[in-house]
This record gives C-alpha cells, sequence and structure tokens, in this order.
C-alpha cells in the first residue's frame, strides 16, 4: 500500500447496470480539509458515484482509498468507524426520538466500549457534544421534541448535524439544500464553513443550487452522463462552454 | 363486588403472562421485521430446561431460573438469529414465517420424542394461599406474577428509553438504513433484542407452566394468545403487548365466570377477529408505511 497525499482518492469507478453505464470511469481527489463540489444535471450519476465510494452499492470496476487505505466494497459501518460520514437526498432522522437524542445516537456507537455503553445513562458523556452541535445549528428551542414532528428544513439540519457528531474527516452530503428555503440555505452555507474550519474536515457536496456551490467549493467537478465533464475552480467550471450545454442544451 | 375483583386481578395476572410472550413479538418485529410463530415453542422449551436443572442437578427453582435465562439466550436469542433469521430476512416476511412454523412443530416433536410427551408437574416460584384484604380475596402467586411482569416491563422500558444501547435499539427500529450510515452496530443491536426475547420467554415459562404444566405442546396456546394480544394491541407498539395481553387475559377470565368456561378459549380470537376488522393497526397501533 502506497502512502497518498490525499484523504479520499476514487480511481476509476464504473457502476453499469447492462447496458446503462450510471458511471463512467469517474476518478476525483480531495485533499484534507478541502470541500468539493459535484455538479450536474439530473442523471448524471452523482448520488450512484456516492454510493458506489460509501459501500452501499458494490462499484462493477475501480477503486477507492480512504487515507491511503483501500476501502472500495466496505460497508457502512466499517466506513463510519474509519471516519466517513454521509447525509442522504432524502431525510434520514430517527423521528420518535428527540433531536438530543438523535444527535446523540448518531455518535454513540464511538463512545466507550461495548460493554460499557450497554447500561451507560443515555447522553453518556455525548450530551456535550450535541448541546454545542445544537447551538451551532440553531435547534436549541426544539432540542427535546421529537425529530418528526419539526418543519422540513429543521429536520434537514438535524440530519445534518447527525453526519458530523462523530466528528469525522470526510463527509458527503447529497443535496443539502434540496427543499431548504432560501434564508436557511445561506445558514447551511455558513454552517458547513464553521464546521470546516472547526472540526478541520472535508466534504464533498453533490448540489443543485449553483450559487451555494460556486461559493462554498474550491473545486467544482461537474458529471454528464456518467463522466466528468469538467473540473476545476468554480468560476472555471461554470463558464465552461460544455458545462452551459449540459445543463441548458444547445 | 369481590368475586369481580379477584377475577380482574388473577386476569390480569395471567394476560402479564401473555403481554411477556407478546413483547417479545412486537420487539422482535420493530427491530428486524421478524414474525416468530415458534415464540409459544420459545416458551415450552425453557420449561424443560428448567425442570432438567431441577430434577438432574437438583437446584432450587430460582437457580434453575438464573441457570436456563442464558442457555436460552444461547439457544432461542443468538442461534436462533444466526441459523434462522439472518439467512431467511432477506428474502421477506414470508419464508421466515414459514421457518417458524416449521421451527416449532421440529421443537414441540423433538422434546416429544427425545424428553417426553407426558405432561410434568411444575412448581410455583409463588406460595401457594390467598392473601384477603376485607372482602376482596387474591391468590399470592397472582400478586407474585403481576409484581414480577410489572418489574420486568418496568426494567425494559428503564432500559430501552434510559440507557445509550436502548436508544441506539429504538434508532434501529425507526430507521434501519441512517443507523447503519451514522456507524450504529444494527446486527447488534437486532442481536440484543432476540437476547431481551429469549428472557422474556424464560419469564413467561417461569410463571405460566404451574398452571399449563410442562408439556410439548405447552407453547401452542400462549404462543397464539400472545400474537393475538400483540395484535390487538398494535404489532408495532410495545404499549400495545401489554394492552393486548390484559385485555386477553381479563376478558377470558370473566367469560369463564359470566358466560361459560367453554367459551373462554374464543375470548382472545373473538376479540382478534374484530380488531382485524375494525382497527387493522392494533388498538394502540399505527399504520405501517411499507416501501414497495
Amino acid at each position: 500500500m502506497t502512502a497518498s497525499p490525499s484523504l479520499l482518492e476514487v480511481k476509476d469507478i464504473r457502476k453499469h447496470y447492462g447496458a446503462i453505464k450510471a458511471v463512467d470511469g469517474v476518478s476525483l481527489s480531495v485533499d484534507p480539509g478541502e470541500i468539493v463540489g459535484v455538479i450536474g444535471p439530473n442523471g448524471s450519476g452523482k448520488t450512484t458515484l456516492f454510493n458506489s465510494i460509501l459501500g452501499q452499492i458494490k462499484p462493477t470496476s475501480g477503486n477507492v482509498e480512504f487515507c491511503g487505505e483501500d476501502i472500495t466494497g466496505m460497508s457502512p459501518l466499517q466506513l463510519s468507524r474509519r471516519g466517513v460520514g454521509r447525509t442522504f437526498q432524502t431525510l434520514q432522522v430517527f423521528v420518535k426520538l428527540s433531536v438530543r437524542d438523535n444527535l446523540i445516537a448518531a455518535a454513540q456507537e464511538f463512545k466507550g466500549t461495548m460493554p460499557s455503553r450497554l447500561f451507560a445513562p443515555p447522553d453518556a458523556g455525548l450530551g456535550y457534544h450535541a448541546d454545542e452541535m445544537i447551538e451551532l445549528f440553531r435547534l436549541k428551542h426544539v432540542a427535546h421534541l421529537p425529530a418528526g414532528s419539526l418543519s422540513y428544513g429543521q429536520q434537514k439540519l438535524i440530519d445534518i448535524a447527525m453526519a458530523f457528531m462523530p466528528a469525522p474527516q470526510l463527509v458527503l452530503l447529497d443535496e443539502p439544500c434540496a427543499g431548504v428555503n432560501p434564508i436557511l440555505v445561506d445558514e447551511l452555507h455558513d454552517l458547513l464553513v464553521n464546521l470546516n474550519r472547526t472540526q478541520g474536515g472535508s466534504f464533498v457536496v453533490i448540489e443543485h443550487n449553483m450559487d451555494f456551490i460556486m461559493k462554498l467549493c474550491a473545486h467544482v467537478v461537474c458529471m454528464v452522463e456518467g463522466k466528468v465533464l469538467a473540473e476545476g475552480p468554480p468560476a472555471e467550471v461554470q463558464s465552461n462552454r460544455q458545462v452551459l450545454e449540459a445543463y441548458l442544451g444547445n | 363486588m369481590g368475586e369481580l375483583i379477584h377475577l380482574v386481578v388473577s386476569g390480569t395476572a395471567t394476560g402479564a403472562i401473555y403481554a411477556l410472550a407478546a413483547l417479545g413479538f412486537t420487539l422482535l418485529w420493530q427491530a428486524s421485521n421478524t414474525v416468530n410463530f415458534a415464540q409459544g415453542e420459545f416458551v415450552m422449551l425453557p420449561a424443560f430446561m428448567m425442570l432438567f436443572f431441577i430434577g438432574t442437578l437438583g437446584t432450587p427453582l430460582w437457580l434453575a431460573f438464573l441457570l436456563t435465562c442464558p442457555v436460552a439466550m444461547l439457544l432461542l436469542g443468538y442461534t436462533f438469529k444466526r441459523v434462522i433469521v439472518d439467512p431467511l430476512i432477506r428474502h421477506g416476511v414470508i419464508p421466515l414465517v414459514i421457518a417458524t412454523l416449521g421451527l416449532a412443530i421440529g421443537l414441540k416433536q423433538l422434546v416429544k420424542a427425545s424428553v417426553t410427551a407426558q405432561a410434568q408437574p411444575f412448581d410455583s416460584a409463588f406460595p401457594n394461599g390467598l392473601l384477603t384484604m376485607g372482602t376482596i380475596t387474591v391468590s399470592y402467586a397472582d400478586v407474585g406474577t403481576l409484581l414480577l411482569a410489572g418489574m420486568i416491563v418496568i426494567g425494559l422500558q428503564l432500559f430501552l428509553n434510559r440507557t445509550l444501547t436502548g436508544r441506539a435499539m429504538q434508532a434501529v427500529a425507526q430507521n434501519t438504513e441512517a443507523a447503519k450510515v451514522l456507524g450504529i452496530n444494527v446486527q447488534r443491536m437486532v442481536l440484543y433484542t432476540f437476547l431481551i426475547n429469549a428472557v422474556l420467554a424464560v419469564v413467561t415459562a417461569l410463571l405460566i407452566t404451574p398452571t399449563y404444566l410442562a408439556k410439548f405442546d405447552m407453547g401452542e396456546s400462549i404462543g397464539l394468545k400472545a400474537f393475538y394480544a400483540a395484535i390487538i394491541g398494535g404489532f408495532n407498539q410495545a404499549r400495545g403487548a401489554l394492552l393486548g395481553g390484559v385485555l386477553v387475559g381479563v376478558l377470558e377470565n370473566l367469560t369463564g365466570a359470566y358466560v361459560s368456561a367453554a367459551y373462554k378459549e374464543g375470548v382472545a380470537l373473538l376479540l382478534f377477529m374484530i380488531v382485524i376488522i375494525v382497527r387493522p393497526e392494533g388498538l394502540l397501533g399505527k399504520p405501517e408505511e411499507r416501501k414497495v
């Protein structure tokens, strides 16, 4: 195994469903602390790429390295242990647990040993960290309500906060702004910048909101029909003629 | 009036036993979509295990109970999950239902052929005798049963609601996919549920066997009643199992006393049919969405 300077190295990943090439030879590199954006029209293979990286589906070929270790095909649990988290397009909160308990549940596997967790009190020393996150995500006034009783936007924030609870080194965010109002989008941007600075993690963000992605990311990858069409600094990708054609048509 | 109270108390005690077995049904369903139709046989086996410890090693009942718990956790919890549930659950609910029906038949025949076909007496964990308070007379066994079942239920609720692991188990029951991605060890949480179910079965055996006697087919009745109780109360709610169990126990007793002992066994079935028609999600249950 050779040491890689990158945190995440995706090498020539392919995911084919029969004749359909959902992801067709995508390579991607994420440095420590970097925020990378992935854009592309619907059906361009962005989420399939995420699922291939995160072991939710088995790629047809190619491999994924994290901190120099081959993590291709590892289960979400194994990846989580190594410091890789994700959020989904759809909400994935525990609807009956309170907001605070959702955050604690998100980090519980990282606290102590299995026997010590068995009868540990419900916050098990994670309460302080959960409260910090609640403060950061401005959820204090709803912290004790069941997550399922809150608005979509608030649940989205819980979802994202949960992914950051174990202080992962890498988080893959799948359309964090989908269905979120414009004011919350700005807040979300500030939050992610803040978390990137304080926790020092790297993010890969799939998003259709161009303003959001252009402001947030230092590096943007544009995918079309399972392939990388263009990549580079946001301004450069945004003005790329092929990217414009892919979005707007000829 | 005194008689009515006596009937309600003893019915509640019997119902509490049904509720313990029903609780196992709902826990397994919530954690892993497992419907265990061998639940009654999971009660029968520990009864014979306890008799084995008492007969062979000469242990007192309480020690036999304590020794049976880890054996049941290993056989009816861990082994059941690894050998039958894990390989079949990915194919859906129905193959597992058929497998547990087969397991029930297999366990009954195994005990019948290798141990005994005769009913074996089983000592009560509580002293004989009656407790009289004014006009009300209740047996020590009923009071003891209620206390023990109550303690188990409260203990279980405290574990599920007041411990880190209990909360993680709830998280798994509510959203397995999210739990996986967040690094919660889903398989281990599901295993805990199976281990809890095994212990509930041992407690149920301890409480019900003095009445039913230890016999290879004793599980048929308790398994069926527990299933009815779980459906009546709401299959996806632990509280529902408790309500369903107590309701069945009390109505059985009242029917036996005021209508006819012949109809006693039919009460649970009647209530089950009414609930299925009028409120299929159960009295306290919530309708479940199914993704197709």
